[in-house]
């Protein structure tokens, strides 16, 4: 009974609370999400770097190698993109 | 022309769906990925055509430019992608494939550089389709590279109890191939549209272009290929 009053003192409904908790959650989950790849996919990088100023006859290997496990672990970067969108869209 | 702006961004993400009554049920069709990708092949069909004219008969004289461009762009697919199957006979047998969904993915990804025009790739439905073909193509040259007998048993290598954790493996490929194609697509495309309405509408277009259309699209359309690739390998390998 508190509450509702409060609510209606404020002009704040149960509708502006979701959307906001939507955006939030949007925010976090991308923020979040592109932790995990980019530490991954700098690591990659730095490691194929450390192979290549070893061997600069491989560079063409290694960077092929690279970008293909970049790319997959960026899968659970895109996952989470995936959420922020449904979360933004469709929910 | 701000107001036209302002409008793009209002319908952001959202789609052009028809929809088709067939007796009992419904089809949806996504009306702007359909025409997109429609125009991507004809696209590229008549600028193979148009390579192809400028072809000096017969191919074994000395080459002409065009000539000299298209070998070079073979080698580079037959170098970067085709020589990466585990056997020669596997690369020739599959090379006009991953060529021609390499090119298509490229075209899709960059067409959307073009004022108006969408990627076909940033709905979800056409990346699934791609990503359904390669699952398909793999399982099936399993089957005839290993027989029936010995495709089966793969999935229940190494114990047996690990049948339901390779089916669920088996599945999630063609999703996350499907799924990054999709969300970098899109992704790229949803940050250049804001970054031009809210920001920039002249100056950043261009800049933001070549990173996520030439630059990104293309590692993309290359990762797609490659991965293609790596699922079928594995596919096959003893």
């Amino acid at each position: 009974m508190l509450q509702e009053a409060q609510s209606v003192a404020t002009g704040i409904s149960g509708a502006d609370i979701a959307l906001a908790a939507k955006y939030i959650a949007a925010g976090l989950c991308m923020g979040i999400g592109a932790i995990g790849p980019a530490l991954a996919e700098g690591l990659a990088a730095a490691h194929a770097l450390d192979g290549m100023a070893r061997q600069p006859e491989m560079q063409g290997a290694l960077l092929r190698t690279m970008v293909i496990g970049q790319a997959i672990s960026e899968t659970t970067g895109i996952y989470s993109l995936l959420i922020a969108i449904v979360l933004l869209f469709v929910v | 022309m701000f107001e036209q702006l302002a409008g793009m961004l209002e319908h952001l993400g959202q789609k052009r769906i028809a929809v088709l009554s067939l007796g009992g049920f419904e089809i949806r069709f996504d009306v702007m990925a359909m025409i997109m990708s429609w125009v991507v092949i004809v696209l590229l069909i008549l600028l193979a055509l148009w390579l192809r004219r400028g072809l000096r008969q017969p191919v074994e004289e000395k080459p002409n430019r065009i000539q000299a461009a298209l070998d070079a762009l073979v080698d580079i697919l037959k170098g970067q992608l085709a020589d990466n199957f585990a056997s020669e006979r596997l690369a020739i047998m599959m090379f006009p494939f991953i060529s021609t969904l390499f090119l298509y993915v490229l075209v899709s990804n960059w067409i959307s550089m073009v004022p108006y025009l969408s990627s076909p790739t940033q709905d979800l439905n056409v990346t699934f389709g791609l990503a359904l073909m390669v699952f398909i193509i793999s399982h099936v040259l399993s089957i005839r590279f290993k027989g029936v007998r010995r495709y089966l048993k793969g999935f229940a290598e190494p114990y047996a109890f690990m049948l339901p954790i390779n089916i669920v493996g088996e599945i999630a490929k063609p999703m996350s191939h499907a799924f990054r194609l999709f969300g970098n697509v899109l992704a790229g495309t949803f940050l250049v549209t804001v970054v031009m309405v809210k920001f920039a509408p002249i100056i950043a277009p261009p800049v933001l272009n070549i990173i996520f259309g030439l630059f990104f699209g293309g590692i993309q359309a290359f990762v797609f290929a490659i991965l293609a690739v790596a699922y079928i390998n594995v596919a096959v390998e003893e």
